[in-house]
């Protein structure tokens, strides 16, 4: 049997992902009897996901998207305070590359956006992080050599 | 039919718009977005049929949408707040490019919630007359090409970065504009899918088999 992939979720995107699933769920038990829904007036929702009202294929392949994810999910937690000064999933880390400081979060693939400087623990990048302290040397070779310096870590609480 | 006609009238124009970075770049005879889009679409054919799982109607279709806002939309550059009004100021722009665009978290949430309520606008403008059913459907996969709402949106969205990588190394070899290393630490932090990862491996394999694995 193939083992599903394991989904980590911050607090803040495992709980939004769990209402998006259940105003989804809902629209789609409106849709079958015909009911005008009611359930898209909530704050927790992008307007935009509109399209889901009307566009039946998408409302089912985000349903199924977040049913294996919700099935999956693994909560990143803060590390307890003895552990803070190592990089986990959910640091925010501030790196020396080629002479200057850049800062990044590091999340599980399902949220990494690295236009919003959140990158995947499974990229290279993120994936060399993990388990480093302040003052450690990471080189990434691709082959060209890219050094990352770790600076700074925190996590958000 | 003439709202669907004056829509491909709309879209037409992106075979022949220059994508802006390669512009900035000072890039001689540059794709087209039209063209980009066309080697995404295959791309994600190609490197999806490896990867297996996804529904491939859905795949192809948001590869050939994905960046069809641009008929309206300004074609940001991450580099954008940094660059002068004027682009003839050539010198200036060429330090730019050198080095890594550098903003703080804040800077980075900003500028992208800008850069996507502008070409959501632009969206829905290029789309506003097309059948109903149409319309959603492509506003549906645009949307999830660009919150990653489905595995489907989450392999294009990452596919057109290595496209984009894969154009830029091929400026690079030929043209010798970009700074190759840029792209290089770029790629390896933004990509994760170990198919598209591999895929990258195989680029640099071509490309930089004569470069020393030193700094």
């Amino acid at each position: 049997m193939v083992q599903e992939r394991e989904y980590y979720l911050t607090e803040q995107g495992l709980i939004r992902l769990k209402a998006e699933y259940q105003h989804l769920r809902k629209l789609k038990s409106a849709k079958i009897t015909g009911e005008v829904p009611k359930v898209w007036h909530s704050e927790d929702l992008n307007p935009e996901y509109l399209s889901f009202q009307e566009d039946v294929g998408f409302l089912e392949a985000r349903l199924t998207d977040l049913e294996k994810v919700l099935r999956t999910a693994k909560l990143i937690k803060t590390p307890p305070k003895t552990k803070r000064d190592m990089i986990n999933l959910g640091a925010t880390v501030a790196v020396e590359v080629d002479g200057n400081i850049d800062e990044f979060t590091i999340v599980g693939s399902l949220e990494a956006n690295p236009s919003l400087g959140k990158i995947s623990n499974e990229s290279p990048v993120g994936k060399a992080l993990l388990g480093r302290r302040i003052g450690d040397e990471v080189i990434i070779s691709s082959p060209i050599q890219v050094l990352y310096k770790v600076k700074k870590i925190r996590y958000s609480s | 039919m003439k709202n669907i006609l004056n829509f491909l009238l709309d879209i037409g124009r992106l075979k022949g718009k220059e994508r802006r970075g390669w512009l900035l770049h000072e890039i001689k005879k540059s794709e087209s977005t039209a063209e980009h889009m066309f080697r995404t679409a295959l791309l994600a054919w190609i490197l999806g049929k490896e990867k297996g799982g996804l529904n491939w109607e859905r795949l192809l279709k948001m590869a050939l949408i994905h960046d069809i806002c641009e008929v309206y939309a300004f074609d940001a550059t991450p580099y954008d707040p940094l660059l002068p009004k004027s682009l003839k100021k050539r010198k200036k722009i060429r330090e730019i490019l050198k080095k890594w665009p550098k903003f703080s978290l804040f800077q980075k949430q900003k500028r992208e919630l800008a850069k996507y309520k502008d070409e959501l606008k632009g969206l829905e403008k290029l789309i506003s007359h097309l059948p109903s059913g149409l319309k959603t459907e492509i506003k549906g996969l645009w949307l999830d090409y660009e919150n990653g709402l489905t595995k489907e949106g989450r392999f294009v969205k990452q596919v057109d970065k290595v496209e984009n990588y894969l154009q830029g190394i091929e400026y690079w070899k030929k043209q010798g504009k970009i700074q190759y290393k840029l792209w290089k630490r770029w790629s390896r932090e933004i990509i994760d899918d170990p198919i598209l990862l591999k895929f990258i491996k195989t680029i640099d394999q071509k490309f930089f088999a004569n470069i020393s694995s030193k700094k």
